[in-house]
């Protein structure tokens, strides 16, 4: 079987404070993988670890069969990527920033990025200082798979989209997997998780529990937060 | 690279123009003002150069403002040497930083490139503004010449303009590592460290025991009145502002790499 994801034994403290601890991990190819768990639970500390924007202290990483540290150029070149929070450079046009992140990229993505756009209503004409916090939303989700990336890893991505953006979001995810593509969905939406994941885990202190079911009830998800807010 | 090197110059460009506009035009006018103030001047040049401590600090023991030569290294030479060291310094200390106050960093780190390319572009980047503010500068001044009708020190101005340019480049560097240490723009920091070293050099001037210390000092070879009356180049000044300089970019571009990248 082939593993898009494989995390073995992932810690991560910073100073005193814990970030994750042991955390192994593994999603397959052609997976859409719900990753749930508590503000504060460790999700983000794992995908910035994946991504290369922080050291971690023991563990391993492997994306795609590469070495996450060793290989980080190789594994951002079939990654799309989309934080949480979407920031840009204010004084760039939509435009400017989606042909950036291309040439980057060494590729001509500007037929995927049109359709893209398209798709998701963006108007590329505006500069990133005159849009929402829904519409750079959007100009994330078109930076994150204009290059059709083999992989990717959204962290809590529907904040700010509205209902129809939101389906026509899941929608693209599902066609990119159908094509081969893999999805890692960090997020706090049950819904999303039940109605698009075919597997999922949670995290909770740090720690990751994979569940047996994406298709989990609101009473044994909510369980996860409450013990965290008791503990 | 070369797209994130043309990125940074663009976003860049209006404060490069306003800055090198602004420090070259007010040295343009000062010179201007010499035609206007030269028999005044004339007059002054005397007890200017009997002040003692503050004579020396500023270069008129040894230079005579009276002269076109004196003029342009007592004024001008004060505005361009705290004008480009300021800039260089708040160019410089926002460089590595402003990716993750602004929270563009995770944008730019999700693209595969590796942060040594990204820091290598925006150090060319740096070099590239820091040129371009002495080229505009060098002409404005030049251009004060020409209207003055005063024939241009050539060899003492050119002297005097890449030492400048190469004092800018060690603070540059300097306030680059800063950048590459902090997830907070150190506007503040870096201005303060600009002027620390411009008064580091003043009382390094007149304060006996400081005077042995004064290489440590990015102005100290590169001091307008020093290159326009002559004075022999401070090698150890110019050596030990070269290691600086490569000892902060080697640290910049090892610790940013090393480092975590605040969300």
């Amino acid at each position: 079987m082939n593993y898009v994801i494989e995390i073995d034994n992932l810690t991560k403290s910073y100073g005193k404070n814990r970030g994750v601890v042991d955390v192994s991990l593994k999603v397959k190819e052609g997976d859409i993988f719900g990753f749930l768990g508590p503000n504060g639970a460790g999700k983000s500390t794992t995908i910035r670890s994946m991504m290369g924007f922080l050291r971690f202290n023991k563990g391993s990483i492997k994306i795609l069969g590469m070495d996450s540290v060793r290989d980080r150029e190789k594994i951002l070149s079939e990654v799309g990527y989309m934080p949480s929070e979407s920031w840009f450079y204010d004084s760039m046009k939509v435009s400017e920033v989606i042909s950036y992140a291309a040439d980057i990229r060494g590729k001509d993505c500007s037929k995927e990025a049109e359709k893209l756009c398209e798709r998701l209503k963006v108007n590329t004409e505006k500069k990133i200082r005159e849009l929402s916090y829904g519409n750079r939303k959007k100009v994330s989700i078109v930076c994150a798979m204009q290059h059709r990336p083999k992989l990717f890893i959204f962290d809590e991505p529907t904040g700010g989209l509205d209902p129809l953006m939101q389906r026509s979001f899941f929608e693209l995810i599902g066609e990119y997997v159908d094509n081969g593509a893999t999805c890692l969905l960090s997020t706090h939406v049950l819904t999303e998780v039940n109605k698009y994941c075919k597997s999922a885990a949670i995290m909770r202190d740090g720690r990751l529990t994979m569940l047996d079911s994406p298709s989990i009830d609101d009473d044994e998800f909510l369980k996860f937060y409450e013990d965290e807010v008791e503990a | 690279m070369n797209r994130i090197f043309i990125k940074e110059l663009k976003m860049n460009s209006k404060m490069l123009l306003i800055w090198s506009l602004a420090v070259g035009g007010i040295g343009f006018a000062c010179l201007l003002l010499y035609s206007s103030m030269e028999g005044e001047i004339r007059g002054m040049a005397d007890a200017f150069s009997n002040m003692g401590m503050f004579s020396d600090a500023f270069g008129m023991s040894t230079l005579s403002i009276a002269t076109i030569k004196g003029y342009f290294a007592t004024e001008v030479g004060t505005v361009h040497g705290l004008g480009g060291s300021m800039f260089a310094a708040l160019i410089a200390v926002g460089m590595l930083s402003k990716e993750e106050e602004h929270h563009t960093g995770e944008f730019l780190y999700s693209l595969p490139v590796s942060r040594r390319s990204i820091v290598l572009a925006k150090a060319i980047c740096i070099l590239a503004m820091i040129v371009l503010f002495s080229l505009i500068c060098t002409g404005l001044y030049a251009l004060g010449f020409v209207i003055l009708g005063e024939e241009l020190p050539v060899k003492e101005f050119t002297s005097y303009m890449a030492f400048q340019l190469v004092m800018n480049i060690e603070i540059a560097g300097i306030c680059f590592a800063l950048s590459s240490v902090f997830s907070k723009t150190m506007t503040g920091a870096s201005l303060g460290l600009a002027l620390i070293f411009y008064l580091y050099d003043l009382l390094g001037r007149v304060i006996p025991d400081l005077k042995k210390y004064l290489f440590i000092g990015p102005f100290s070879y590169a001091n307008a009145s020093d290159i326009f009356s002559g004075a022999d180049l401070s090698v150890k000044a110019l050596c030990f502002g070269g290691c600086i300089t490569v000892i902060c970019l080697v640290f910049a571009f090892i610790h940013y790499d090393r480092r975590d990248l605040a969300a």
